[in-house]
């Protein structure tokens, strides 16, 4: 590939391009025509500096480092409609999604929350803890006062095996 | 009929009113709930960090389901549903993933067969329910209300993995709604995502999602929005005064969800169906039917 961007000069990346690819089985972004029918039902667009079919345009030249340095792939809100409509089956939220899974590999500006919220799993078995609720009429309750039962907690073993599978990929 | 739930983490941890409902309603319509036991996230949360993890974390679940022995599994939230529902398509398409995922299942004694059907409270209702035994257990019909109702983008996208109706234009929940009486309009923004999960990554975004559609439903003129989804019920419903200042609009728009909306119709105490929780003012809504 010959192709330059001429504000950074910098040339595709082949290699990071190929693990994209890999992430994404079955939908290619190769098969985009660039219809723009992602971007139009896209209801991040007007947030998003690169356009769904952009970032699926940059991904097939292989400017893979560029889109995930631009955090733009976290302003996406997993609506599922781009992946819905798309009549090439290129489902670009999925390409999303797994550029996201690079850029925590490459420790890239990813948002710190989600790496929190990784801790709260593996602390927690879930991503939420138990939070106190209030009435309209201001009085504040929990499970156990409006007669909940206790949430379920996995096994000892959970923490071990999702740090075994997080480190095996 | 006994049924295993699966709660997930939004419902259980802070839509207190959403599971209080679904706890009240069902075995009115002879559906006994199953609790499981050492269940943990769904992975939907991981997916964004590592997908091999979030399959494994939504396979351990759906292991966990099956060793009830029973072949059906109620989860009540979309996020969840989506979660299930797309481990389960690359359990079935990749043999590889499947000898993997097994070993890791292997070591807590677990194992996957693929005999759970998952289900969401919407098409169980709608599907799973006798259309009779809804009607049977209705005491007040909610006759004169006017209805928009918001089904959560995870259960109807994407198409492909099979979700609980159409993907364009869904009618359950809308069926549902008309069931007990009440209208069911359709409404251009009827699509529109709540914008829950930008919470994590563009907070002021996800509050513009909300803020909009819920100005857009409160300006046709509905007495109320109708949700199914725990994500989308926090947005609209907890979360609304912050969307109204986001977006600067005034919102006064009674939220709640379809289970605390069919305990209204079926004569539940208010209390039980966790009607005081909601912050929204659904006092106005109740005021109409009572």
């Amino acid at each position: 590939m010959s192709i330059t961007d001429l504000t950074t000069t910098k040339k595709p990346d082949a290699e990071l391009r190929l693990r994209v690819l890999e992430k994404i089985g079955e939908h290619r972004p190769n098969d985009c025509f660039q219809c723009i029918r992602c971007t139009s039902g896209c209801p991040s667009m007007k947030m998003m500096e690169l356009k769904p079919h952009e970032v699926v345009s940059l991904a097939r030249l292989g400017f893979i480092d560029e889109v995930i340095e631009s955090g733009i792939i976290w302003t996406c809100a997993q609506c599922l409609k781009c992946k819905e409509r798309c009549p090439q089956d290129v489902a670009p939220v999925d390409l999303i999604l797994a550029l996201r899974n690079l850029a925590v590999e490459k420790e890239a500006n990813v948002p710190e929350i989600v790496l929190r919220n990784i801790s709260t799993i593996l602390e927690t078995g879930f991503i939420l803890k138990p939070q106190e609720t209030i009435t309209r009429k201001l009085e504040k309750l929990d499970r156990e006062k409006l007669g909940l039962p206790k949430i379920p907690q996995p096994s000892e073993k959970f923490q071990a095996i999702i740090l075994k599978a997080l480190e095996a990929t | 009929m006994r049924i295993p739930v699966y709660w997930g983490c939004v419902i259980p941890n802070s839509q207190y009113a959403y599971e209080m409902s679904v706890r009240e309603v069902l075995p009115k319509l002879e559906v006994d709930l199953v609790e499981l036991e050492n269940v943990s996230c769904c992975g939907l949360p991981m997916r964004s960090v590592n997908a091999y993890v979030s399959v494994y974390m939504a396979m351990r679940n759906l292991a966990i389901a099956e060793e009830t022995g029973l072949k059906d599994l109620l989860v009540p939230c979309t996020g969840c549903h989506l979660s299930f529902s797309e481990a389960l398509h690359f359990w079935k398409q990749d043999e590889g993933l499947r000898k993997k995922i097994g070993l890791l299942l292997a070591e807590e004694g677990l194992k996957y067969d693929g005999i759970i059907r998952i289900w969401h409270l919407i098409d169980l209702l709608h599907d799973m329910v006798e259309k009779e035994t809804v009607l049977k257990s209705v005491k007040k019909k909610l006759d004169g209300l006017k209805l928009a109702s918001h089904y959560g983008c995870h259960i109807i996208r994407p198409s492909t993995l099979g979700r609980i109706d159409d993907s364009e234009n869904p009618r359950k929940l809308d069926e549902l709604i008309e069931l007990l009486g009440a209208e069911s309009l359709h409404y251009p923004e009827k699509l529109d995502c709540c914008g829950a999960l930008l919470l994590w990554s563009r907070r002021d975004g996800a509050f513009t999602f909300s803020g909009l559609k819920l100005k857009a439903v409160q300006d046709r003129g509905f007495d109320g929005l109708v949700v199914s989804c725990p994500a989308c019920g926090m947005m609209f419903d907890a979360r609304q005064k912050v969307s109204a200042a986001t977006v600067g609009a005034k919102l006064n728009l009674p939220v709640l969800y379809y289970s605390q909306l069919l305990g209204i119709a079926m004569g539940i105490d208010e209390e039980k169906l966790g009607l005081h929780l909601n912050r929204s003012p659904v006092d106005e809504l109740l005021e109409k039917i009572r």
